[in-house]
Order: structure tokens, then sequence, then C-alpha cells
């Protein structure tokens, strides 16, 4: 008789006795199906990924935390064959049912030994066709001396195609990621006074989507305060997914009036069967300049294409189940400028804020 | 500093006869540029990237950003340049032009991350590993890197005094990382590197979580878990300060102190890393180190399979010199201490059935020997509470 581990005793959010309010399970195993089922219209026999938001989308494992971008490596493998998903996790912890402990390989250190027990895996050595989310020159080798009849393609048609529609459980948790950015937003605002230093903000902040359960912030470009005005832009991941939303405290009040009704200018145009370009014509009707800076891009598992912005982006289709982050930055040389982001879904029939806030 | 590293970066190029390095990687590129950006989240930071591009023969890097504000103020106008989306295929042609003007064709270029844009897109270089530039460059810090590390550290111990304070039975892994957390930025911190861990260790490796080694589960993820009485938690967080990571570790108990068995515990990781310094100094390999350690624990390897006995510190938060991992003997063998390296030393003490202590002291080798770069406190442990 095995002994029981000692998991811990924990609360947790979304959690009640009646219900939970987000399923997990069902979650994945959506998810896990697209890729799946993806895999067969690409033709791909199998995957390797490195990219923090594909591991987390396939795997469901919930991994450590850290700020910035690391070089691709193959940190979760899927192989169609077998429809199993391997994982680099040297424990259990974190690491939901599906994935078994035979579908576990060891961190290493060795390239060596990482390549070893790659080679292990069911059916991988026999695939002809390997998708990858990125590639360094050291891997290109490792990889195709393990996959020697593989051909090396790009996995991401086939991720960007499954993250972007989400499903109403994905939706339920961007909406939990939501309410999480708005109290850190407000516990911003609590503090706000004449003295106040974007450093005190930031640390205000972490401390409130800590308090919630999100210490890990989707990015600390939070704050802004100028002399005459103060910007603060709060997100939050909640199980992986991300929300955020911004408001200015401007100097004058009509490039508060002029960033909002831009912002719904841009939030209209968010509709299944538009492109990035009609984001782009209803900023440039609003009759502002270029902002400089982002109309939209995709949210899920962090941040998504499509970028709608900075030239690019024009042809982006917007489709139904799609989220977006959508900004509107009315610049005043000299003064400053206004900033209003949220977190929107594109609906059937229309786009729906995700994140709700009055001025600041 | 920024000019000593790019220097060094030079320096790499031309022994190797490598023509430039184009960098898509957080700490690479903070390491070539000093160009700063706010701390983001994994697939944000993929797609809101800086990129560096690093030219044999050059006084500057070029550096591609949407955080220009971030950008060295000794940058020259001409090599500040706007965003570009190495992950997205649209606009992927103006990277490809901007490598044109800075390498000819069949150039040897290092490159550390490479997205199928890149390879469906850019002119064919012969690509090499950025790293064979980079981490030869990392692996010796200047006097004001090691500054940086040494103030990164110095807020990154600061803050987590507050959190200990803060440590009683019923607070949950989570409300000490909002205390941590809201002391360290305002007491300076640039950005937090990784989810602050608080680890509660089973007694037994069995009542942990189950591993494909069969030795203990470290690190694991914080969650809303309870923190009740009697558990002993390991603390490990990275903030950085200036590009330059920290490395706090230290063991802590919940409820009362250490009990005499813990002390122990304490004590012998104290000789571990006494051991190990002991022998530290310019010329000595890693290997030796590993053994020293390895001795003063009676001939058990005191550290956890899937890690070492130390790690360095730099502008990633684990790199170069690393001792006794999977590389194996021979590496550790090959690999000798030089002034300037740092080194966090991690052993951990492990008495099944008691749990064990693990903290991470962090030294940089000097001439003839090595200073201190941690702090000498170790609460709730301590030498003089020791029976």
């Amino acid at each position: 008789m095995p002994v029981a581990r000692d998991r811990g005793v924990f609360i947790g959010t979304m959690g009640l006795e009646d219900d939970a309010r987000v399923d997990f399970t069902r979650l994945r195993a959506q998810r896990r199906a697209k890729v799946f089922s993806g895999m067969e219209t690409h033709d791909l026999d199998a995957l390797m990924l490195g990219g923090v938001g594909n591991i987390r989308y396939v795997s469901g494992a919930r991994q450590l935390g850290r700020a910035g971008v690391l070089p691709f490596a193959p940190v979760t493998v899927a192989v169609r064959k077998t429809e199993r998903v391997h994982l680099l996790s040297t424990w259990d912890e974190g690491v939901p049912p599906e994935v078994g402990r035979d579908d576990l390989y060891r961190m290493s250190w060795n390239p060596a030994n990482l390549a070893g027990d790659l080679a292990k895996i069911p059916g991988l050595r026999d695939a002809r066709r390997v998708g990858t989310d990125g590639m360094t020159p050291m891997f290109a080798t490792l990889i195709r001396e393990l996959v020697t009849k593989a051909d090396l393609v790009d996995a991401s048609p086939l991720m960007t195609t499954a993250r972007q529609t989400k499903t109403p459980d994905e939706i339920l948790c961007v909406e939990v990621a939501s309410a999480i950015a708005e109290a850190a937003l407000t516990a911003m605002k609590d503090a706000l006074a004449p003295d106040i230093t974007e450093r005190e903000l930031l640390a205000i902040y972490h401390e409130r989507i800590a308090s919630l359960g999100a210490p890990m912030p989707p990015s600390e470009d939070v704050c802004s305060v100028t002399p005459s005005s103060v910007t603060l832009a709060p997100g939050a991941l909640y199980a992986g997914y991300e929300a955020g939303l911004a408001r200015t405290r401007p100097a004058d009040s009509e490039s508060a009036t002029r960033c909002a009704s831009a912002m719904d200018a841009l939030v209209a145009a968010c509709r299944p069967g538009n492109t990035g370009a009609d984001l782009y014509r209803a900023w440039e009707g609003t009759g502002n300049a270029d902002p400089g800076l982002p109309l939209a891009h995709g949210l899920g598992l962090g941040a998504e294409p499509p970028l709608i912005g900075l030239g690019r982006g024009r042809d982006a289709a917007i489709a139904e189940g799609m989220v977006l982050s959508v900004q509107s930055w009315v610049a005043e040389p000299g003064i400053g400028g206004c900033l209003q982001r949220d977190t929107v879904l594109v609906e059937s029939g229309g786009p729906r804020l995700l994140t709700r806030y009055g001025r600041l | 500093m920024r000019g000593e590293r790019f220097k060094r970066l030079q320096q790499q190029l031309e022994a190797q006869g490598v023509d430039g390095l184009v960098l898509l990687g957080s700490s690479s590129v903070a390491y070539a540029t000093g160009a700063g950006a706010p701390a983001q989240d994994g697939d944000r930071a993929a797609l809101f990237r800086t990129v560096a591009v690093v030219v044999k023969g050059d006084s500057a890097p070029h550096i591609y950003t949407p955080f220009a504000d971030g950008a060295p103020a000794e940058l020259p106008d001409d090599r500040l340049h706007g965003p570009l989306f190495p992950d997205l295929d649209d606009g992927i042609d103006a990277f490809a032009n901007e490598l044109t003007e800075h390498f000819g064709s069949g150039a040897r270029v290092g490159v550390d991350d490479q997205t199928h844009a890149m390879l469906r897109g850019l002119p064919t270089f012969e690509w090499i590993d950025a790293s064979d530039v980079v981490s030869p460059a990392k692996l010796t810090k200047t006097p004001d890197e090691i500054a940086c590390l040494r103030n990164a550290q110095r807020l990154n111990e600061l803050a987590m005094t507050d959190a200990l304070a803060a440590l009683r039975p019923g607070v949950r892994q989570i409300d000490l990382s909002a205390v941590f957390l809201r002391r360290v930025f305002e007491l300076g911190a640039s950005a937090n590197g990784i989810d602050p861990i608080w680890q509660v260790m089973a007694p037994t490796r069995e009542l942990g979580p189950w591993t494909l080694h069969g030795d203990l589960a470290y690190p694991t993820v914080t969650t809303d878990r309870f923190l009740r009485d009697g558990d002993v938690i390991w603390v490990d967080s990275g903030i950085s300060w200036h590009g330059y990571a920290s490395d706090y570790g230290r063991t802590w108990t919940t409820g009362a102190g250490p009990n005499a068995k813990q002390q122990e515990h304490f004590r012998r990781w104290r000789t571990v890393v006494d051991a190990a310094l002991d022998v530290l100094e310019p010329g000595v390999s890693a290997l030796e180190l590993g053994k020293a350690a390895i001795d003063a624990n009676d001939g058990v390897r005191p550290w956890i399979e899937h890690f070492y006995l130390a790690h360095g510190v730099g502008t990633d938060s684990a790199e170069m010199p690393l001792i006794g991992t999977d590389l194996g003997e021979s590496f550790d063998e090959r690999l000798i201490m030089q002034p300037g390296m740092v080194l966090v030393l991690e052993p951990v003490i492990w008495e099944d059935g008691h749990a064990g202590y693990r903290s991470e002291d962090i030294v940089a080798v000097t001439d003839t020997g090595w200073v201190k770069l941690s702090g000498s406190t170790y609460e709730p442990y301590g030498v003089e509470t020791c029976p």
C-alpha cells in the first residue's frame, strides 16, 4: 500500500462546493483534442514545442513562472500515433493526470542526455513530419539525428489556429484574469497621492496580484507617472490566461474624451469577418495620429498573434471566439497622452468587453 | 560595464572567427546591449522582444526594440531602431534587410534562437550557436558586474526579512509572495525574474512529489497552499537589478523555530559549503570542489540529482560555471576556477524522515580566493542558537 503523498491544503479560486466554476479537466481535454486533430489536418506526426504558451496549451502543466523569453528547447512532445503528450518534468507535481509518469522526461544540462530521453519516446523516431515552434543551431543538429526521416516544419499554423478560438472555459479564465487586473487597478488607484512614485505603484500592483493567487504578471510595464498625468495598465494571468486594461488620469479632459471615443471606434471594429485593416480604418476615422503602439493583439495563454498596428496585421482576420487586447493611445505633444486598453472578446454578434472599469 | 562587456564579445568574435551575433533571448540581449525592457511573461516577451545585432569590429551594438526609452544613454542614435517582430512573417523582410546591411552573404553568424519566420525569411548565413560566443564572454564578471550582483542580492535579502516576519501558521504561500514582491519593488528591484518559491518539504522523499530519479522534487510552483505548524519550507527567489539576477535560497520553519535535528542539518550544510570554500581559489577544478563537498558530507553527494553543487549567476539566474551537473566528471575536471567567476553554492542536506536544509551562498572568485556576495544570516537557523 503506497503512502499517500502530502499534497497540501488549498482553497483555490473558482472552486465552490456545489460546482467548480472552471472545469479544468474539460478545458485541458478540449485543448488536447484540438491539438491532435490539428496534427491530423496539418499532417504532422509529432510536435516538439518550447514556447511557454504552447507548452501549457498542449500539456496542461502548471510550470514555474519566469520572466523573459528563453531560446527554443523541446519541453513538450506530442506524438500523433500514440496520442500521448510527453513533458520535460522530473516530477509529477503540477502535471495533469492525462500526462502519465511514463510520459515525463528529466531535466538535464547535458544535451546528450536530453537526446537520449527524447529517443525513448514511443513513435517519435519514426515521425516523417515534425512541427516545432522554434529552433537553434544546436537543436537543429540534435533533432535531425533523432528523427532522421523527418521534415522539420513550422508548428505555428496548427498552434495559432488551435489557440486563437477560445472555448467557454478558456474565456472564463480570461474573465477571472480580468477581475484580478481590475482589482490591481483599484489598489493602485486607491494609492494615488501627489508624491506617489512609479516604484511604489508597481510594488502595490505586485502585492495585489500575488495576494489574489496570480503572482506572475504578464508585464511589469504597468504604471507611468508624469507631472501632469498617471497611467495605470495592469494585467494578470489566471491559469496562464491573460487579461489586462489601462486607464489614464490625464491633465485635460479633452484628450480623455478623444481617447475614449477612439477606443469605442476600435472596439466596434472587432467583429467577425473584419480584418486588421478595419481597425486601421477605424483609427484613421477618428482623426488621431498614428499612435506608434499596437492597436490590438491577440490574448490567450499570454500575448498571441495577430499583431495589428505598427504597420502590421492589415490582413489579419478577426474571428468569433478570439480575445483581443485593444488599446487607444492619444498623445498630446509636450503634455503626455491618454491610454485606454481593454480585453475584448469577439462574439458572433460583435465585441464584448471582458474588462470593466470606468474612468480613473 | 556595458563597454567592457561589449569588448569581451568582440574579443570572442575575433578569437572564434565569427562575423557577428543576432540575439533574441532576454538575457543575452541584456548582456550585449544593456537595453532595459519591462519584465514580461514568456509569450509576451517573445512577441514584443528586443533584438540585438553585434557586428565584429564594430564599436556598439544595434538594438531593435519596442522600448526605446530603455536604450543606454551612450548608444549612438544610428544604433537604436524600431522593433522587429521575428515571431511574425508579417514584416520579416524588414529584419532580412537589416541583416543584409550588417553581414555579407555566407557570413558566419551566431544566433541564440530562430523562429520559423526567420528560417523562411532571412538570408542564409552560416548560423552557429551564439552561446559559443556569449558564454565564454559571460564566464567571468567585471568588478562592476559583481557590484550589480551584490546589490541585486542585497535588495532580495532585505525584502525577505519582511517575508520571514510574516511567516506563521495559516499564512499561504502567495501571501509571502505578496509581502516579498511589494517590499522588493519598494526597495528598488528592477524586475522580478521568477515566481517566488516557498516549497513545503515533506519529511520523507516518499511523501513529497513523485520524481523520475527518486531524489527530491525542487522547485515546485507556488500556490495558495496554507503553511502549517511545523512545515519546513525551502525558499528561493530571484529579482534583478539593472539586468543582473539575484538568487536567494534559505530554509525556514513555520511556527516553532528549528529543533535540534534541524539545526544539525544546518550545521552540516555550513560544513559542506565551508569545505568547498576552503579549497576555492583560481586554478581549482569544479571536480575538486565537488569532491570537497562530498567528502564533507561523509561521501554522500550533497546536492539533488537534477541540479548541482553550484551554478553561476549574471544576466541569467543560472549560467556557467555549473558544478556537479550531468555534464559529467570530465566536464567538471576541465572547468577551472578563474578570478571573476561567480558561484552560487546550493548544497542540500537531507535526512529522510526529518526533511533537510538548503541555502544558497554566493561568492565571487578573486585573485587569491573568494569574496562573499550574499548575506551571512540564516534565520531562523543560526550557529549561535545551536545546542
